[in-house]
Parts: structure tokens; C-alpha cells; sequence
């Protein structure tokens, strides 16, 4: 296993995006958390390095250089290149890194269902700026009011019409969900087909009836926005129909697709679980209690010890999940625990942490305490820690996962 | 052995369960965002008794006695259902009250409670970590550093200080005009009027010093008690103000063909904070009912003991049942329209301030030890 080893890839990725993480994103973190607001210009800035809107229908080519497309049955790097990426932008600031990487979401459906038309067409509407000068981002719509675990009660319906489908419906919780210039939105196409009738669809900002909605103040991840979106009689080509209709699976397609971003999305978390760390071995080093150097009582140096464990423990479940799907080997399982188990850990240490920094760290926006509210959105989206841990339960016991 | 409330233990509980339900729960969110508590908390909370109620009734107060911390638990755990800052606000002046009025000279009582009777605010704060420069100025002290952060102390007029000069423990009122008041912006309990308190070289006279010596680790054992007996109280109330909310949502919301609070998974979430959450309280009650029984060396300790017992927990039990709320509500735990997320912004205040419990409670097995 080459998370091992020196993989010179891997380093590279590593050492780049670590070090945009120190020079760009931490220097941000806080005013954006207090803004509540999209760090706009670093993400142009970051489009500029590679890290594009399209950077998961490409392929990833930009930032490797290579097509990795091709030859299903050889081995990839893209899902433990997304990985380390991952970790390093979220070390910087987990909201940010979803300001960069959020229209990835988007883009792993079309890029995984999509025809060739489709990814054209998907990669078009986002080229170039917006009416802001913002560049595009894209947003992924599943989640509705009623439903978020439970995908199969989707209520969003898309009614067949002649050579379109008429969407209404409302949805929850949308990342980029205000600004984003194409969405790609999930809808029963048949209800009496139950689950096997969600579909998704592109469907591009300025589509008449498509109205997002308002923003959402949060706990944590505040540079990423989140929003409501809106569907009133909206109007979309059947040439937008993810896939063609034909040769799409609907909603088990939807679940492959967040099976493949758990290990990412575990590794984010593991990003801000480093951060707090490296944060609290630096005020340790310097600090004292009653004039004893802090690292000289257990009560701390233990501490950091644990963290330590746990942080690498959930470093290497991510990188064997990530491992196992560049290798094309059914990785369900290990990707939940890679996201269940890194929530988990991003939490523990985030909160430890605190209790240990004591008073200066009950500040808003204090590094540590910003991590804090951050971790936690790690344990509900792209399912929660009950759905992951559902997910691990049924593999035990050989019932289909997902 | 009696577990049930007296009658006027149980009249208090239902008085400030009343003004929460109907005031305090109604102000939180906005409290919450607006990072003050309504201008129309002090007229109501006064009116119940608030602010007064450790200041000697000959000072201008409402203090007939015995102080009961009993009984100060018990409002506690209520005022913590309803907003954990309002609460810190409602709180902050029993502290240096009731430390002045037993160990204070005539001075350092003309002062407080002159203040106090005046409407103005006193608050506490801890060097925990050694870290004032404090030396000795012919009878009285000179302090160089920073106190607090700590809830109050934005506006207060007076702080009670527990600090070591070299090796000597001291227990002082300061007086907030000698040094450079600044607001604080905290994370959670935002309606508590943070603020920290920078003195250069400050002279406290030696009026003003309430203790010093052993007989000011006594007396700081038994304020931190106090401190401590009512931080666990009011830490309770959080996490069953956390549990009341999810427990709503839970019966409510669907998922899979059920209410989500029909999966096993999320029973045992509740559950466990239900249990942490009623251990808490229990804990909190008998430390403060050993509060109000310390008579010498051996109670003091065992009290002082107990608080700092209850207050592991608490920080612990609060954290995770906040923490546990947001779970149940999901992707609306997560926003802040619905009230679990600042109750899990609440909840960290009652780990981190005046120091780390558990740090504490080593450091006093190792002073035991002679370490
Ligand atoms: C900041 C943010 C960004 C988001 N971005 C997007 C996005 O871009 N696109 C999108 O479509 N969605 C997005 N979401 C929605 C997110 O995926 C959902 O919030 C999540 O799936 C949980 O759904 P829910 O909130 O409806 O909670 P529910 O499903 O209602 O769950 C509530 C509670 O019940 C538990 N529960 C549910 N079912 C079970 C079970 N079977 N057993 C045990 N426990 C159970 C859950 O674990 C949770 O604790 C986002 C959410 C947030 C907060």
C-alpha cells in the first residue's frame, strides 16, 4: 500500500496544496467564518492552480497532467489524490476547501452518468466568470426539507412533457445552492415507480422557475454557502436527463456517487483534526501551568498522545478506502468508515482540545474553537454517522449496503 | 435522607421555570445574535430577586442569613434550560458578594455593595494558570496582566480575583477603573457581556485584598465551590434544554417510514444524555447542599470536592449532549434557525472557564502527595 511509502505523487499534491493551505487559506479563515461569505477571489485564484469547478469531470487531468480515463482495470490515483488534496485544503479551512471543491458534488454525477454531450455542456456553463465576475460553480440538489437520509421519499417531481421534463419541488441545504451557475437536480421522473423513478438532471442557472433561495446561517463551514433551491414549473430539455434516461441506474447511481466522495470527505475531516492538533502542540510547547512547562504534565503530553493515535488511525482508513477504489475494489464499507470514523475523530480532538486551551479559546473565531463548529457537519452530510454506521452494519451482515 | 425539594426549593424552581418558559426562551436566539441580553432582563430578573439576592439585606440587598447554594442549584438548573448567557449574567454577582460579605473589611463592603445596590455588576475570575504578575506594595498588591476572559466582565464594576503572589494565595476585589476594560466576543453564552480586564501595575490596597496567605486558599476553595456548584447546575438545564428540543423533533420527523426517534441508534443518544444530564443535577444539588454545611478544614474540602466533581461531568455531559442534539436535528441542527446549535456553542464555556477541572483535581492529588 503505497500511503506507506514515499509516493512521489502523492507528496506533490501534498506539499502544494499544504503549503496554499498555510500562504492562502488560513490568512482568510476568520473573515470569512465572520462574513459568513464565499472566498470568491481564492477560488479563482485556485482555478488558476487547477483545482477547477470541473476538476472531477476532467478527470483530475489538470492537476495530474494525466487522462486517467481509459482502461477501467487499471489502477488510479485520482480518488487518493482527492484525498490528500482534501486534507490539506480542510487543514487551511474545511469551509473553504467545500468553497473550492463544492461543485465537485455536481460534477461526480455528470462525470459519472453524464454522455459526452452532457459533460460538454456541463463544463461549458461554468467556463468563464458570472454576472458578479465570480467564476462558476456548480451545486448539487438531492436534499429536500422532508427528506435527507431517506433519499427514496424525494417529493421533487419531473413530469414528462413533450420533449421536456416540468420539475417542481423544493430543496434543503444546498451547497452553492444560491450563486451556482448550474445545478444538477435530482426528481422522480414516474412517483409510481417509487425510488427506481429519480432522476437527475442539469439544469442551468436563469432556467425559467428555477428560484434559489435563501441563504443559510450556520454552526460552522461558513465560507461554503448553503441554500434553498426552488423549482416552480421549471422547464428542462430531456437532453438534460443525466445519462439520457436510458442507461442511468436513478437513485443507486446517486448512492454510488456518495460512496465515491466518503473517502474525501473523511479526509477533510481529518484535515481539520490535524489543524487543532498542530495548533495545540505549538501553544503547549510555549506554554506553562504554575510555572512548569505544560508538556511535562501528562495531563497534556497524554493527551496529545491519544489524539495523536486517533488522528493517524483515521488517516489510514481514509487512504485504504481511497486505496481501494483507485484499485476498482468495492469499497463501500471502508469508505463509511473512513468518513464516520474521521467525523469522529475531528470532533474528539477539536473538543479536547478546547477543554485544554481553556478560557482564551472560548473567543469566536478562535482557531480551535472555529474548527469545533466546523467538525461537526462532518458527522450529517453526505450522510449522517447513523447512515455510515447503517451502511457498515448491513456489510457485516452481507445485506447490499446501500 | 431526603431527595424531594421543600416547598420553597420547589417554589423557586416553578417561579424561574415560569420566567424561562415564558421570557428567557423567547429572548435566547435573539440574545444569541444580537451578543446582548434584552435591556428588559434586569427589570424582570431584578424583580424575581436576581442580581440582589447574596448582597447582605443591611447593604442595601436581600440576604436575610445564611446564603442557601442549595437553593441557588436549584434556579440554576432551570435558568440553564432556558439561555446559558442570560444565565451567567443572572448568576455573576453571588460570587463577590458573598465573598466580600464574610471575608471583606468595611472598605471592600462599602464598595461592592454600594455598586450592586446601584444596579452595577461584579464578576470573578481566576490566574489559573499562574500567569498575573502579582508582587507585594507595602500592605497591598500590585497586579500587571490580563483577567478573563470571563462572562460580565464587559460591563462590571468590581472583580473578585483568586491569584497567587509568588507562593502566597490571594483573594481580592478589584476595581474594574484601574485598569483597561475591553469587550469579548465569545463563541457561545453571547448574551453574557464578556469582557477581559488588562491591569498595568494596578494598585489593590489593602482594603481591598480579602485574603491572603492559607486563609485565602480556604476561602478560594469554598468561592470556587460556590463557582463551580453553579456551573454544574446550570449546565444540567443545557442538556436538558438540548434533549427537550431533539426529543420534539425526534417524535416528529420521518425517515425511513418512521419517526427518526423510533431508531434504536438515537434512543441511546437521548438516553444517555437523559442519564448524564440527571447525574449532573443530583451531583450539583449534593455539592451545593455540602456548600452550605462547611463548618471546617474537612467540609470545606469535601464540598470543594464535590463541585469540582460535578463539574468534570458537566462539562463532559453537556458537551456531548449538545453535541448529540445537533445530531438528532441533522441539517437543521447544523442551522441557526433551530436552537440546538447555539446550545452546542453554549455548552463549551462550561468546560474551559476559570480552567481545565480536570488539570485541577491532579494538581490537587499532587499537592496532597508533597509533589
Ligand atoms: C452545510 C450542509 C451542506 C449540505 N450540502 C448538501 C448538498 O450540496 N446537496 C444536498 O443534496 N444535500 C446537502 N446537505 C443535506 C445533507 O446531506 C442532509 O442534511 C443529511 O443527509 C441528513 O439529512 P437530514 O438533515 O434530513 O436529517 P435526517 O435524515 O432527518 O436525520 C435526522 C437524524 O436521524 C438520524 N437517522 C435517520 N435515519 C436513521 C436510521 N435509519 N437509523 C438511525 N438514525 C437515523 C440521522 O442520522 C440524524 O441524526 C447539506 C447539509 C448541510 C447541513
Amino acid at each position: 500500500m503505497d500511503i506507506f511509502h514515499n509516493n512521489p505523487m502523492l507528496a506533490g499534491v501534498r506539499q502544494m496544496l499544504g503549503a496554499f493551505a498555510k500562504q492562502q487559506i488560513r490568512p482568510i479563515a476568520d473573515q470569512h467564518d465572520r462574513d459568513e461569505s464565499m472566498p470568491w477571489d481564492l477560488m479563482k485564484m485556485a482555478q488558476g492552480f487547477g483545482m477547477t469547478q470541473t476538476a472531477v469531470v476532467d478527470g483530475r487531468k489538470a492537476l495530474t497532467g494525466k487522462d486517467e480515463e481509459g482502461d477501467a482495470a487499471k489502477p488510479k490515483s485520482q480518488a487518493r489524490i482527492g484525498c490528500a488534496g482534501s486534507e490539506e485544503l480542510a487543514y487551511g479551512c474545511a469551509g473553504i476547501c467545500l468553497a473550492i471543491g463544492g461543485s465537485g458534488l455536481a460534477a461526480s454525477p455528470v462525470a459519472r452518468m453524464g454522455t459526452e454531450e452532457q459533460q460538454q455542456e456541463f463544463r461549458r456553463l461554468l467556463k468563464g466568470d458570472d454576472d458578479h465576475g465570480h467564476i462558476k460553480v456548480a451545486a448539487m440538489a438531492l436534499s429536500e426539507p422532508s427528506t435527507g437520509s431517506d433519499i427514496s421519499g424525494l417529493s421533487t417531481v419531473a413530469r414528462p412533457d413533450g420533449d421536456h421534463f416540468v420539475i417542481n419541488g423544493h430543496k434543503q441545504w444546498i451547497t452553492n445552492g444560491a450563486s451556482a451557475s448550474v445545478y444538477v437536480v435530482w426528481a422522480n421522473t414516474d412517483p409510481s415507480a417509487g425510488r427506481a423513478g429519480v432522476r437527475g438532471f442539469i439544469v442551468a442557472r436563469g432556467t425559467p422557475g428555477l428560484v434559489p433561495g435563501r441563504k443559510e446561517t450556520k454552526l460552522g463551514i461558513r465560507a461554503s454557502e448553503t441554500a434553498q433551491v426552488h423549482f416552480e414549473d421549471c422547464r428542462v430539455h430531456k437532453d438534460m436527463l443525466l445519462g439520457g434516461g436510458a442507461t442511468s441506474e436513478g437513485l443507486s447511481d446517486t448512492k454510488k456517487m456518495l460512496d465515491s466522495t466518503r473517502p474525501m470527505v473523511g479526509a477533510q475531516a481529518v484535515g481539520i483534526a490535524r489543524a487543532a492538533f498542530d495548533y495545540l502542540v505549538e501553544r503547549v510547547q510555549g506554554g506553562t501551568m504554575q510555572g512548569t512547562p505544560l508538556a511535562h504534565h501528562q495531563r497534556v503530553a497524554f493527551e496529545l498522545a491519544e489524539m495523536e493515535m486517533e488522528i493517524q488511525a483515521a488517516r489510514a482508513l481514509v487512504h485504504k478506502a481511497a486505496w481501494m477504489a483507485d484499485h476498482n475494489m468495492d469499497n463501500v464499507r471502508m469508505a463509511s468508515m473512513a468518513k464516520a470514523y474521521g467525523a469522529k475523530v475531528a470532533q474528539d480532538v477539536t473538543s479536547r482540545a478546547l477543554t485544554l486551551l481553556g478560557e482564551e479559546a472560548l473567543e469566536s473565531g478562535h482557531p480551535v474553537e472555529k474548527w469545533y463548529r466546523d467538525a461537526k457537519i462532518y458527522d450529517i452530510f453526505e450522510g449522517t454517522g447513523q447512515i455510515q454506521r447503517r451502511i457498515i452494519a448491513r456489510s457485516i451482515f452481507g445485506v447490499n449496503p446501500t | 435522607m431526603d431527595f424531594a425539594l421543600d416547598d420553597e426549593q420547589t417554589l423557586i424552581a416553578q417561579t424561574v421555570r415560569r420566567f424561562v418558559d415564558k421570557d428567557v426562551r423567547a429572548w435566547a436566539a435573539d440574545a444569541d445574535r444580537a451578543g446582548a441580553a434584552p435591556p428588559r432582563l434586569t427589570a424582570v430578573a431584578g424583580d424575581l430577586g436576581f442580581f440582589l439576592d447574596a448582597v447582605p439585606e443591611a447593604s442595601g440587598g436581600m440576604l436575610d442569613g445564611p446564603y442557601s447554594h442549595l437553593r441557588r442549584a436549584v434556579r440554576g438548573h432551570e435558568l440553564g434550560r432556558g439561555c446559558a448567557g442570560m444565565a451567567a449574567l443572572l448568576e455573576t454577582n453571588v460570587e463577590p458578594a458573598l465573598a466580600v460579605g464574610r471575608w471583606g473589611s468595611a472598605a471592600a463592603a462599602e464598595a461592592l455593595f454600594g455598586s450592586l445596590s446601584a444596579g452595577g455588576l461584579a464578576t470573578t475570575a481566576r490566574d489559573s494558570r499562574g500567569t498575573l504578575d502579582i508582587s507585594r506594595d507595602a500592605d497591598g498588591l500590585r497586579v500587571t496582566g490580563k483577567l478573563g476572559p470571563v462572562p460580565a466582565l464587559g460591563t462590571a464594576r468590581h472583580v473578585l480575583l483568586m491569584a497567587r503572589c509568588g507562593d502566597e494565595p490571594v483573594l481580592a476585589l478589584i476595581d474594574t477603573a484601574g485598569g483597561r476594560r475591553a469587550p469579548f466576543v465569545p463563541s457561545g453564552w453571547r448574551a453574557a457581556a464578556w469582557g477581559t480586564l488588562t491591569l498595568e501595575a494596578a494598585s489593590v490596597p489593602a482594603a481591598m485584598i480579602l485574603a491572603r496567605g492559607p486563609a485565602a486558599a480556604d476561602a478560594t476553595a469554598e468561592v470556587l465551590t460556590w463557582y463551580k456548584v453553579s456551573l454544574a447546575a446550570r449546565a444540567a438545564g443545557v442538556a436538558v434544554s438540548a434533549m427537550e428540543h431533539a426529543r420534539k423533533y425526534a417524535d416528529e420527523r420521518v425517515q425511513f417510514g418512521r419517526p427518526i426517534g423510533h431508531f434504536e441508534s438515537l434512543i441511546r443518544l437521548r438516553d444517555d444524555a437523559d442519564t448524564g444530564a440527571a447525574a449532573v443535577r443530583l451531583m450539583a444539588l449534593h455539592a451545593a447542599w455540602q456548600a452550605d454545611r462547611v463548618k471546617d478544614d474537612s467540609t470545606r474540602a469535601a464540598a470543594h470536592d464535590a463541585a469540582s466533581r460535578a463539574r468534570v461531568m458537566a462539562g463532559d455531559v453537556v458537551d456531548r449532549a449538545t453535541v448529540d442534539a445537533v445530531q438528532i436535528l441533522g441539517g437543521y441542527g447544523f442551522v441557526n434557525d433551530y436552537p440546538v446549535e447555539k446550545l452546542m456553542r453554549d455548552a463549551r464555556a462550561f468546560a474551559q472557564l476559570l480552567g481545565d477541572e480536570r488539570f485541577d483535581r491532579i494538581l490537587a492529588v499532587r499537592a496532597q502527595q508533597g509533589a
